[in-house]
């Protein structure tokens, strides 16, 4: 009983580190540039389809994972640059609207390059190894996502928390005239967050492709969970996403087990609960 | 020529009743042998090239307003020796080109559903063409994205598009929500894919819906045969994943009904239902599986969320723990092609199927269709492709017989109509408008080449395992 417990308790973990690693980059863009980025489960989705490229040519996962990164976080970047920016003096309606073409563009570039199948690849041999555990086995990829969130987590902790950079950052998220006053950049500051941001969904989509195959549109059912999580934390709140991710991967997997029927339900009804008692999220500020 | 197949399917449908099942498969084979020999020249699908003839047609023409006699002449090839004869054509369209839209999924994680549906689509409307035409008339298609609004999709392929008929649609729900509709747009429709058995079922035989048509097979192919393959697998404990809609809810339902009726020392020790689509992570589905000691799976999840789960279940290790996975769906092209020779196998097999299976039935109409469909498009036909290629056959046959596009006559010449198609001899059901013919199961195996292929096959007769009305 204990053990069964303890393997959905595993894989509920698995899946949380797999949510963090998509709600991480969506909830700092937000936190920061107020912007709601509809497009970040499609970059999330584009850094798989351009790692497993990048694999077959190359047939090197890590570079893989290297290419996809940085290439994700350039074109997050230059979609800050190009469109968004424009739009951050008007409603954030327009800053939704144009994310969501973003969206879609991705999602018929990538049909048309990739094709409309799904495309998948395999976890590479280093990572394939089985990790025997009570009787199951697991790939050590499945330890490697896991440990993978929890590195992404304290990393960007500490860029902002203890470095001056993530002061500034603090500073334009509290109050952008004020930051502006002290001749903080906020533009140079919103533009590297959008960067750091869109990185973060390269390198999480690139490493989840070898386990989580990609067709054009998955990020629009990505995306959903993922704001989920985000609102049930308090947009913008870093330490509440990475929690908030746990309790739902958990939640949802324990409920697989017990609850089956209320599986798909549960996430909502989580969400709607928070909302109600607490509008502005578990960790948010009022 | 029509009359004459007819007859032979008539005759099978009388002997089933009292007949042992060996001499119900016999008469089936004989009606068989005489429908191949009625197709050569009075179906549509074209005869192998084997001799040419000539056939000088005089055809009354209404066009303009005033009546004109034509006479032309139609070289084609059948098989047989070369005769030339005088016929004396009455039969024409209305009109110069016959429209059909066709509806499939052209966007999000399905789309490439909508591509095979189009493949098929295309290569029929191109080989029609060649050959002359439905009596003259070209075949057109206006092609539309069910994902984006079915029912407005399908309003305007009719009002705007002035369609003549409507064939596809992917998606169970979809077909649901588009059948309804067709008593009052008052076109044909005839589905390709979407499997729920309540739009036959119900849109036809309750609610007497006549424009429907199905020339895939239903959920029956999912849920009821599949529990055939189960009931001679050494597996008692089954756990199903599933996706979580109408499709994925009714397989798993027949598949548990039938399978406990054909044996009774199975069990049912698992039972998850997956978001779908949308459903990238199957560990924890997985692990609750194993969880209650599953010893098979079955699972009806299809396209990208079939690849995913056969991956997701090699890399945990569910292939070496597990005896037997069922996936109804597997065969389906953009699965096989997706995963290849990584396709895993279970120590029991891993059994797939799919609305059509491109070697069965090995008959010189589909070993041609599937050259002409690798030749046009570089691949093995998918099921969808050779359903909605044998959709728009269908259609060029009932017109031929009525000549006109008046929908009551369309609709009785396609009821009970015998189609010689690539995937087999299909009857359509007069009751709930449903293609019955033979689509088996196999397993998985890997013997080089392209792609894997099934072996083992477990075919069963339609009538066998079809449900039939009254409903």
């Amino acid at each position: 009983m204990l053990e069964l417990l303890g393997h959905q308790l595993l894989t509920g973990l698995f899946r949380s580190s797999y949510y963090w690693l998509i709600a991480s980059g969506l909830t700092l863009i937000f936190g920061v540039t107020r912007v709601v980025n509809f497009a970040h489960a499609a970059f999330f989705v584009l850094g798989g389809y351009i790692a497993l490229t990048v694999d077959i040519l190359t047939g090197n996962f890590w570079l893989s994972v290297a290419t996809s990164t940085i290439a994700v976080g350039l074109l997050g970047m230059a979609v800050e640059r190009g469109l968004v920016k424009p739009l951050y003096r008007v409603e954030s309606l327009y800053q939704l609207l144009i994310t969501f073409a973003v969206t879609l563009i991705i999602n018929d570039a990538s049909k048309l390059i990739w094709g409309a199948a799904s495309r998948s690849m395999k976890i590479p041999a280093e990572l394939a190894l089985p990790v025997k555990i009570a009787g199951r086995s697991y790939p050590l990829f499945f330890f490697f996502i896991i440990a993978t969130a929890v590195a992404v987590f304290i990393l960007l902790y500490i860029v902002l928390e203890k470095t001056f950079w993530g002061l500034k950052v603090k500073s334009t998220w509290r109050d952008v005239s004020m930051a502006q006053a002290l001749r903080i950049n906020t533009g140079r500051i919103y533009t590297t967050t959008f960067f750091i941001g869109s990185l973060l969904a390269g390198f999480g989509g690139a490493c989840m492709v070898a386990f989580t195959p990609v067709a054009p549109g998955l990020g629009d059912s990505l995306i959903i969970t993922a704001f989920i999580i985000v609102v049930i934390a308090g947009l913008g709140n870093l330490i509440g996403a990475y929690v908030s991710s746990i309790l739902i991967g958990v939640a949802e997997s324990l409920f697989l087990l017990y609850l089956p029927e209320l599986d798909i339900l549960l996430i909502f009804v989580i969400m709607a609960v928070v909302l109600l008692v607490r509008p502005w999220g578990l960790f948010g500020e009022k | 020529m029509k009359r004459i197949n007819y007859k032979y399917m008539l005759i099978s449908l009388d002997d089933m009743a009292t007949a042992s099942r060996r001499s119900f498969l016999g008469t089936i084979a004989s009606g068989v042998v005489g429908l191949a020999v009625g197709a050569g020249l009075g179906w549509g699908l074209r005869s192998p090239e084997t001799k040419e003839v000539t056939i000088t047609r005089e055809r009354t023409v209404t066009a303009g307003g005033g009546e004109r006699t034509v006479v032309s002449t139609v070289t084609s090839t059948v098989p047989g020796p070369t005769v030339t004869k005088q016929v004396t054509a009455v039969k024409t369209l209305p009109k110069d080109t016959i429209k059909i839209g066709i509806l499939g999924i052209r966007s999000g994680p399905w789309a490439t559903y909508g591509t095979l549906i189009e493949q098929g689509a295309t290569l029929a409307m191109e080989e029609i063409n060649a050959a002359g035409g439905i009596l003259g008339s070209k075949v057109s298609l206006v092609i539309r994205d069910e994902a984006a609004d079915v029912v407005k999709q399908a309003r305007e392929l009719v009002e705007a598009e002035k369609v003549d008929f409507l064939v596809g649609v992917d998606s169970s729900g979809n077909a649901m929500k588009v059948g309804p509709l067709m008593s009052e747009l008052n076109r044909i429709l005839i589905v390709t894919h979407a499997a729920t058995h309540r739009f036959t079922e119900e849109l036809v035989y309750k609610q007497k819906t006549k424009q429907l048509f199905r020339v895939s097979v239903p959920v029956y192919q999912d849920g009821i045969l599949s529990a055939y393959v189960a009931k001679d697998l050494p597996v008692k404990k089954w756990a199903g994943i599933n996706p979580d809609y109408e499709y994925g809810r009714v397989s798993w339902q027949f598949f548990r009904e039938t399978l406990s009726k054909l044996r009774s020392d199975v069990e049912f020790v698992s039972e998850q239902f997956n978001k779908s689509p949308g459903t990238t992570d199957f560990s924890p589905f997985l692990s609750a599986a194993l969880g209650a000691d599953a010893e098979g799976i079955f699972s009806v999840n299809w396209a990208l969320e079939a690849v995913t789960m056969h991956r997701q279940m090699k890399s945990l290790g569910v292939y070496d723990q597990v005896g037997a996975v069922i996936n109804p769906m597997g065969y389906s092209m953009d699965v096989v092609y997706e995963l290849g020779h990584e396709y895993p196998t279970a120590m029991h097999g891993t059994w797939v199927s799919g609305r059509y299976v491109w070697f069965y039935p090995k008959t010189p109409i589909n070993e041609r269709f599937v050259e002409n469909f690798r030749k046009r498009w570089g691949r093995y036909p998918a099921y969808s492709s050779e359903t909605t290629y044998t959709a728009l056959y269908m259609l060029k046959a009932a017109l031929e017989t009525t000549g006109s596009l008046d929908l009551d006559a369309l609709v009785q010449a396609m009821e009970d109509m015998v189609i010689l198609s690539p995937a087999g001899a299909r009857w359509i059901r007069p009751e709930d408008h449903q293609a019955i013919y033979d689509v088996p199961y196999g397993k998985i195996t890997h013997s080089g080449g392209e792609i894997p292929l099934l072996t083992d096959l477990v075919t069963r007769s339609g009538w066998e395992y079809y449900r039939s009305p009254p409903f």
